[in-house]
């Protein structure tokens, strides 16, 4: 734990009927950072997320937020977190208003002050010309700016988001990510989880990434560019490789790495356009069918290969 | 407390939903009249009860004894002089059950000294032996009222001699005391008991039914509409206790229930003249122990079941199952005893018991004790449940 951390997770273990979802993670979370928990789908941030909210209890593990041990007095720390489910959890045969109102009285709020804060809400979704609509008769980005608002109600420090852009066309997903950045700026620590490397690039000034419940690696965006280095990878589809071809290609001096994943494969190299007539004439004469091949720069998706071996998106 | 920040949510949205409100309050308002209206004479021929009396005292009040027995609608009442015959009738199951009044029975009541009215049953029909037996011990307690009064002035050494002195004195004593006794006293001659019409039956029974559908089926299914939408994770990521969030659920579905069964008897009573019994305030209490029962009931399949159709099939099984056994759709004497004994594993038989305690025996507070006990019992055995396999995931 540092001096500016406002979260700090320690060797945080859950496991659920003898499968370990969330394998020792352990990472701080600075006072006023974007912070990203990037991973496929049941790689375990959900999980992580939900014991940092206080809606899971983990198995062993500690989680402290602004020096207050989760486990020991969740109420206090639930009075600072705001929280944006992945699904739009509220009820829609209320109008935005009401869903509103109500979830501002559970946070405590009452009278003129939650009429206030209800308006600059729904002012900074942009949706006060709707907001006597019922939720029913909104699209799902609308659905999902108000699912937004609701955490915002009681001005927390820290506000979690899980998924946020997950089913969100393209002008909501911008106009999230301006509610985040501006929010952010106000001084608010916002952690989010995401399997987009949309999110995590646009928005996070630090990235952990997760797969299998384990924290693989941390840090900023460049920082993690920089453990693929010049590499370029190549990524393949293609019926039976066989054993030959691969070590063939394994023992090309710019191969760094090759993975294989079902009917795919990714290679990382160095200067991979120079390597890539190469690479197919190995494959061709050893009689593999290519179907498709993309070769990437690095960004979040080629780290990602690059250190678990499969895609980001699976 | 916040608990009533989401009762008062959850009413909002039972108040938009226009089929909620017509399944709790205009189809029973609607089955019931079909009901009372279409199977009122198939109803008035299936339950009569047969009582076979033996009037050993032919007296003035043994005498008033039999014309109360034969003014009751439900009781098809038969003489018989000799008590040996009138044993061997019952023991041969030609009749159910069986009255013995006593030699002196008047003499004694008028003297202010002890006696006893017998009943001799048929033991495998318990319900009716049971209308009876409450029949009798409603008339028992006016006339002891009477014997109390009479020893009491007795004790004073003021002979009393008949029962036009007895209502004398029990008049003058009702001047030093609550008007209560004397209403009692003055209704002695006559039947207090409301009449068994097929409203009796079928307000109390389909407003029960309804209560069921609204609390077990519709209270589950929003619990587990809270916790598939993910509203209920984001509760418990506020700053509200899960006992809060649990007594708000409560708190809704029950003021829902107790609403619309309250509602179901007042249109029983404008609507068909059902009797609602002189003690309202027992009322309410029983449609409340109900309703908590009810609700518990509800909180109890949604912890057990994981979505929304399964709560849905559970709840009709159940409901549908307590209504036909438990008695909503017709009386629980007129069944066979084993199924009256099932029937009592049920919320229905014992609100059923109730309504019939306060409706037509009209035995007040007192008289329903017991169904009151029961209900509350099952509303601690069904929440016990509920709340020890609770899951906010």
């Amino acid at each position: 734990m540092n001096d500016h951390s406002i979260i700090t997770v320690e060797n945080l273990i859950k496991k659920y009927n003898g499968h370990t979802a969330v394998d020792g993670v352990s990472f701080d979370i600075n006072r006023g950072e974007i912070f990203g928990l990037l991973g496929p789908n049941g790689a375990g941030k959900s999980t992580i997320i939900s014991i940092m909210c206080c809606l899971l209890e983990s198995t062993s593990g500690r989680v402290t937020i602004e020096g207050i041990d989760i486990q020991k007095d969740s109420f206090e720390v639930r009075k600072i977190i705001g929280v944006v489910p992945q699904e739009i959890s509220l009820y829609p045969t209320l109008t935005a208003r009401e869903n509103l109102s109500f979830y501002g009285q559970i946070y405590g709020l009452s009278g003129k002050s939650l009429k206030n804060r209800i308006e600059i809400l729904l002012d900074m979704v942009g949706l006060t010309d709707r907001a006597d609509d019922i939720l029913e008769g909104y699209s799902g980005g609308m659905k999902r700016r108000i699912n937004i608002a609701v955490a915002l109600l009681h001005n927390p420090k820290i506000l979690f988001l899980d998924e946020p852009s997950t089913g969100v066309d393209p002008q909501s997903r911008r106009r999230i990510y301006d509610t985040i950045q501006e929010l952010n700026r106000a001084g608010m620590t916002v952690l989010l989880t995401t399997h987009q490397m949309e999110d995590a690039e646009k928005l996070c000034h630090r990235i952990a990434i997760v797969d299998k419940g384990k924290l693989i690696a941390l840090d900023t965006l460049e920082g993690l560019l920089d453990l693929v280095g010049e590499s370029d990878i190549i990524h393949m589809i293609a019926r039976d490789f066989p054993a030959g071809a691969v070590e063939s290609i394994e023992k090309m001096d710019e191969v760094q790495k090759v993975s294989l994943d079902r009917d795919s494969m990714a290679i990382q190299l160095l200067h991979g356009r120079e390597s890539l007539a190469h690479i197919i004439d190995i494959l061709i004469s050893s009689g593999t069918h290519v179907e498709s091949i993309q070769i990437k720069e690095p960004d979040l998706e080629t780290l990602f290969l690059h250190l678990t071996g499969t895609r980001l998106r699976g | 407390m916040k608990f009533h920040i989401i009762a008062i949510k959850d009413l909002k949205i039972v108040i938009r939903d226009r089929n909620a409100i017509l399944l709790m309050f205009f189809l029973p308002m609607i089955i019931i009249s079909v009901a009372g209206l279409a199977l009122g004479g198939e109803f008035q021929q299936n339950i009569q009860i047969d009582v076979l009396v033996v009037d050993l005292d032919n007296d003035d009040i043994s005498k008033g004894l039999v014309e109360f027995l034969e003014d009751i609608d439900i009781l098809d009442v038969d003489m018989e002089s000799n008590e040996f015959a009138a044993r061997e009738r019952v023991k041969n199951q030609e009749y159910g059950r069986l009255v013995i009044i006593p030699r002196d029975f008047t003499q004694s009541v008028i003297t202010g000294q002890d006696s006893e009215l017998l009943i001799i049953n048929n033991p495998t029909q318990e319900s009716q032996n049971t209308v009876v037996e409450k029949i009798l011990e409603g008339y028992a307690s006016r006339i002891s009222t009477s014997v109390v009064a009479v020893k009491t002035v007795a004790a004073y050494g003021i002979p009393v001699f008949n029962e036009e002195q007895i209502l004398q004195i029990v008049g003058v004593a009702g001047q030093f005391a609550e008007p209560s006794p004397v209403a009692v006293i003055s209704e002695s001659t006559t039947s207090n008991l409301g009449e068994f019409s097929p409203f009796t039956q079928y307000v109390p029974g389909f407003a029960v039914m309804f209560l069921l559908f609204t609390t077990v089926q519709v209270g589950s299914v929003s619990l587990i509409n809270e916790r598939e939408s993910g509203t209920l994770r984001r509760l418990v990521t506020a700053p509200i206790s899960k006992a809060e969030i649990i007594g708000g659920k409560i708190a809704s579905t029950f003021t829902r229930g107790f609403v619309q069964l309250t509602v179901l008897m007042i249109f029983g009573h404008y609507v068909f003249n059902l009797n609602l019994g002189s003690d309202l305030v027992a009322l309410v209490i029983l449609i409340a122990a109900i309703t908590l029962s009810a609700t518990g009931l509800g909180m109890m399949v949604a912890v057990l079941v994981t979505t929304e159709d399964q709560a849905n099939s559970i709840s009709s099984l159940l409901v549908l199952t307590m209504s036909a056994i438990g008695g909503s759709w017709w009386p629980l004497f007129i069944e066979p005893q084993f199924m009256q004994d099932m029937a009592h594993f049920t919320i229905t038989a014992w609100a059923m018991d109730g309504f019939y305690d306060l409706l037509f025996f009209d035995l007040g507070l007192v008289g329903i004790l017991k169904e009151v006990g029961m209900l509350v019992l099952m509303c601690v055995v069904f929440f016990g449940v509920a709340v020890s396999k609770f899951k906010f995931e």
